[in-house]
């Protein structure tokens, strides 16, 4: 991309002395626009066909299956539901907020798609704080929520933002605590740096690197659903509670974008995850050509988002919510402590082990494959005792 | 020439917003309106190549301050319907004094000789900025840390104790 | 990789033993007052004498040393050093003070010592402060402790109302110093305070840049030494702290705000005087004129002292505007600062909860009941009007003499008229104690040891300081002879 552009800027495509910076900006910000209405969008809204078809058979029913193929289409129809409905603004709220607060909330998961590492060349920007402007961007979300709950003029509406603002701004920090550790063992906030530091093999993901990056793995996942309002963190729209929480008084495609927001920040979290300690892109390298490598790159990356958004998915199937109070102590009195032993312990790690320690990495990956051997053998288990044809038969 | 658009463009957007802030009789809007201000200088700081200071004021300022400012706003009984009675009192003199500073503040604009800047490349400042906190800089770095901290306890102690005369 | 070399940092231990140990001991008690309850907080006091103690220690061993540290961010000279002594003797005995104060107000100990501590620690780093991010850092460390400690009382509105002030004003001033801050490194390209002066010098800084970052330091400093017009916030938060906060804010304060103020301005501005020295005239007799004057009509004590206070900073003002004189102005910091920790000491023996005991009323017959503080509390009025032989009139006639030797013979005119009107009030704190009937009440915890002490060093101070100035006027003088000179050994003393 920056090639490219590059490649016309010497052609004289902009004129005879543009400034490169602005015509990357003016680029990534057309990328993207096109980026959110061929992609983001489209992608947000089949998840959600995934995530009710997942918690269905989570909760043994079948799930939507009548639009289009086993209910595949069921996302153009509610797109289409939704867009159909009268947008209602209510009487007593503040008109303008009101109006704003959802464009902001569809901004804050536009903006992080720009540094998404698709694939080796398959990015819009490699911006070189890419890791942290990925990070940072997603704080325009609280605004919007605080702004939509404010401005509904409803007690649900205050209580679920100001929740949502309360959670965010809290499980930011462990978030952005786990982040260092891999910044620390690279040395570059880039995305393409930090993936291009691991390898294929899950030996070289720094998942496995030492025990503090485990750590920090498993705390920026679990930031990552509290940071995205997901079960068992979804204090800020209990229905029990709530009604809908900041989105109770919206409707139409107002209130879609909310919840689009919702189902694509699972995505970018899964992402960060996936680029920081799951390996990125890489693919060994088994093709010559490069566009075939990008595809299998693309793919790598996606098949990996998608698993740990469909974890996410299960997560919300399996656990109750948790209370407020429980919350906000495993945020501060756990995650906070824990992430600023894992930074210094990393920073004592890379000063002893400059460049890794290979017992180790596969100390922790066999660690990690007995972990997954004791799921799958409990999973065997009480499958034996389940009914079979439901659960493995996908296209009820 | 595209700068230059950009730059008045955040200028303007910078000001204007800043303006609601200032002006504003709904404090709820003075304090969304911080995040035009935030998010224009975020965007002058890019203009300028300073790629960390941009990540870092919208990590701060809009991800951390405004957020706190927006709730206290928000936690404040009946902060949307107050009513300042004397506002005319407060107008003139304030109005004296800042076309008194804005005078000054012209006054230097005008009479200093503006060195011509280079063209800003988008260069990484990261790593020099980290060298120059554990350098340089390093006991302004961990001053900084004790400030924060004397700040932690003090607000602590404030409203702590304010907890315990309620119960 | 990169390995961190403290030795390529110009890392040096020397000059930041004084700070860490205060520091370190700040996060000791708060970590020991975890396991304490809050009743216990007298042996977190002596704890943090003990602190003060070690950290007065590891400054002993500073003094004759000359050199800079951190690529001169932190300048460790017997300037310094001399600063460093006299905050950590107010520290001390503010924190003496507090020992059954504390207790009986039900102060939670940790946190009250704790930051007493940071906020030593950030005057000892505005004092020692070689480039303006430390000034601007140490001054942010004291005021955020501070403001805290103002409000430490929360039952009563008045604290509050004084930390509110504080806090919001001082926000306000610290806005100012830090624009003042960046025009100057807009004007000179600098931080550093002696590559500041070699732009100035050089006439290599941006002038309108450098003049409006002056003035706004002006009024920065101004209001952290509670210079009029800047001082309304002073009275107010000076009468709702708690007792021995009010004694730390008036002296500690005062002493660091000061110790920062003369040495950007005498020192490094010292060549830019032509365009500072005129604003501080203005500023020296407003100040004394509107604290003497408004002094006089005050009748709860703590309000009394405040005003006093801000008359105090304006003499000190006077000082500032000679270019001769800034050892007079350090000797005058130091004996203001025991004369007023000895007046605040007295006030706590006589007040008592509820505010209580606060008017110059409640002093009346003071010196038949306790004629041992009666006349100590003598001492310290005859000290602040500036009467012979004691400190107060030492300091003053040092400072006067060095205004009319730079030829700024009204503004001494204009101190010495003052200080006859500040007499009128001192005095009558005297004549209530001695000449009028009354039994003031003291509770018997009012007049703890911890007090007491207090009370005597402060005296003891006052008079040995006046009687014989000269060894305390000749470390004022080798202080800022060492300030002020090049800083000879530096690069040597770094490694």
């Amino acid at each position: 991309m920056q090639a490219w552009l590059d490649s016309l800027i010497a052609r004289g495509a902009f004129g005879p002395h543009p400034s490169p910076d602005l015509i990357y900006g003016a680029a990534i910000a057309i990328a993207c626009a096109l980026v959110l209405f061929l992609v983001a969008v489209p992608f947000a809204s089949i998840v959600t066909w995934v995530e009710r078809r997942v918690w269905a058979r989570i909760q043994s029913r079948i799930g939507p299956n009548r639009v289009g193929p086993n209910g595949f289409l069921q996302w153009l129809a509610d797109g289409f539901k939704h867009i159909c409905k009268e947008d209602v603004v209510p009487a007593e709220a503040d008109a303008p907020l009101f109006r704003l607060a959802p464009y902001l909330v569809v901004l804050a998961f536009i903006l992080p798609w720009a540094v998404m590492p698709f694939a080796s060349s398959l990015i819009l920007a490699d911006l070189n704080i890419g890791i942290l402007y990925i990070t940072a961007v997603p704080a325009l979300t609280v605004i919007g929520i605080l702004m939509a709950g404010w401005a509904s003029n409803n007690k649900w509406s205050l209580i679920g933002g100001i929740r949502s603002a309360a959670q965010i701004i809290s499980y930011e920090i462990p978030a952005g605590l786990a982040i260092f550790p891999v910044v620390l063992m690279t040395g570059t906030l880039s995305m393409q740096g930090i993936i291009r530091a691991q390898g294929w093999a899950p030996d070289r993901w720094f998942l496995f690197a030492n025990p503090f990056c485990f750590v920090a793995a498993v705390i920026l996942f679990i930031s990552g659903l509290a940071e995205n309002n997901r079960t068992p963190f979804d204090l800020p729209e209990a229905e029990s509670e709530l009604v809908a929480g900041f989105a109770t008084e919206y409707s139409s495609m107002r209130y879609l974008f909310f919840f689009m927001a919702e189902w694509g920040n699972m995505f970018i979290a899964a992402a960060i995850v996936v680029t920081l300690f799951l390996g990125g892109w890489q693919f060994p390298a088994i093709v010559q050509s490069p566009r075939l490598m990008n595809l299998l790159q693309l793919a790598t990356f996606m098949l990996k988002c998608l698993f740990l958004v469909f974890v996410s998915m299960w997560i919300r199937g399996t656990l109750p919510r948790v209370r407020i109070d429980q919350m906000m102590s495993l945020c501060w009195k756990y995650f906070v402590p824990i992430s600023f032993i894992n930074l210094l312990g990393t920073a004592v790690w890379v000063a002893i082990f400059p460049d890794g320690n290979r017992f180790t990495q596969w100390l922790m990956l066999s660690f990690g494959v007995a972990v997954v051997l004791l799921f799958l053998a409990r999973v065997v288990a009480f499958t034996r005792r389940a009914r079979m044809e439901l659960y493995f038969h996908p296209t009820i | 020439m595209i700068a230059v658009i950009v730059f008045w463009t955040l200028a303007v957007i910078t000001v204007l917003s800043a303006m609601i802030t200032a002006f504003s009789r709904n404090i709820v809007y003075s304090a969304f309106a911080l995040l035009g201000s935030f998010a224009g200088v975020a965007g002058i700081y890019l203009l300028l190549g300073a790629d960390f200071l941009f990540i870092i004021q919208i990590f701060i300022y809009i991800g951390g301050i405004l957020v706190v400012t927006i709730f206290a706003v928000m936690l404040t009984q009946g902060v949307a319907d107050m009513n300042i009675s004397n506002r005319i009192v407060g107008l003139i003199p304030a109005a004296l004094i800042a076309l008194l500073a804005g005078a000054v503040m012209l006054e230097a604009i005008l009479r200093t000789p503006w060195p011509h800047p280079g063209t800003a490349a988008l260069n990484p400042t990261t790593h020099a900025i980290g060298n120059a906190f554990l350098g340089p800089f390093l006991l302004p770095f961990e001053i900084a840390s004790v400030v924060l901290l004397a700040a932690l306890i003090g607000a602590i102690v404030i409203s702590r104790q304010a907890a315990r005369a309620e119960a | 990789m990169n390995t961190l070399n403290l030795a390529n940092l110009g890392f040096a231990w020397l000059p930041l033993l004084p700070l860490i140990a205060v520091a370190v001991g700040a996060a000791i008690i708060l970590l020991v007052g975890v396991r304490l309850e809050d009743e216990d907080s007298a042996g977190l006091g002596i704890l943090a004498l003990g602190v003060l103690l070690v950290s007065f220690v590891c400054t002993l061993f500073t003094i004759g040393v000359n050199a800079e540290a951190f690529g001169g961010a932190l300048l460790t000279d017997d300037y310094t050093a001399f600063f460093e002594i006299v905050i950590q003797a107010a520290a001390a005995i503010s924190v003496a003070l507090s020992l059954d104060y504390a207790a009986d107000n039900g102060l939670a100990g940790a946190e009250y010592y704790s930051l007493v501590l940071f906020a030593v620690l950030g005057m000892m780093l505005m004092a020692a402060a070689g480039d303006l991010i430390i000034v601007f850092l140490g001054l942010e460390t004291m005021s955020i402790a501070v403001y805290a400690l103002a409000g430490f009382v929360r039952r009563e509105a008045r604290s509050s109302e004084a930390a509110l002030k504080y806090f919001l004003l001082g926000a306000f001033s610290t806005g100012f110093l830090l624009y003042g801050i960046a025009l100057i490194y807009g004007a000179t390209g600098t931080v550093h305070l002696d590559g500041i002066r070699a732009a100035i010098v050089a006439r290599a800084a941006s002038q309108p840049y450098l003049e409006l970052g002056v003035g706004l330091m002006v009024i920065g400093f101004g209001f952290k030494v509670a210079a009029a017009p800047f001082h309304a916030w002073t009275p107010d938060a000076y009468e709702g702290a708690p007792t021995p906060i009010t004694a730390f804010m008036a002296t500690g304060v005062k002493l660091a705000a000061f110790a920062s103020f003369v040495r950007v301005f005498m020192i490094y501005l010292g060549p830019a005087a032509a365009q500072w020295s005129g604003v501080l005239w203005v500023l020296a007799a407003l100040t004394m004129t509107v604290g003497n004057v408004v002094a006089l009509v005050q009748d709860n004590i703590k309000r009394m002292l405040a005003y006093s206070a801000i008359a105090h900073a304006g003499y000190a003002l006077v000082g500032m505007t000679a270019a001769g004189s800034a050892a007079a102005v350090l000797y005058y910091l130091v004996a203001y600062a025991f004369a007023t920790l000895g007046a605040f000491a007295v006030v706590i023996v006589l007040e008592r909860r509820a505010t209580a005991g606060l008017r110059i009323a409640d002093y009346r017959g003071l010196a038949q009941t306790r004629p041992g503080l009666a006349a100590a509390m003598t001492l310290f009025m005859l000290s602040l009007t500036g009467v012979p032989p004691l400190a107060g009139f030492v300091g003053k006639l040092y400072v006067f003499a060095a205004a009319v030797d730079s030829g700024h013979v009204p503004l001494v005119v204009i101190a010495v008229i003052n200080s006859a009107i500040s007499a009128y009030y001192y005095i009558g704190v005297i004549v209530a104690m001695y000449m009028q009937e009354g039994t003031p009440e003291i509770e018997p915890s009012g007049a703890s040891p911890g007090v007491l002490i207090g009370v005597a060093i402060a005296a003891l101070a006052v008079v040995l300081i006046g009687i014989a100035p000269t060894p305390y006027m000749n470390a004022a003088r080798d202080a800022f002879a060492a300030a002020a000179g090049p800083p000879a050994q530096a690069t040597a003393f770094a490694r």
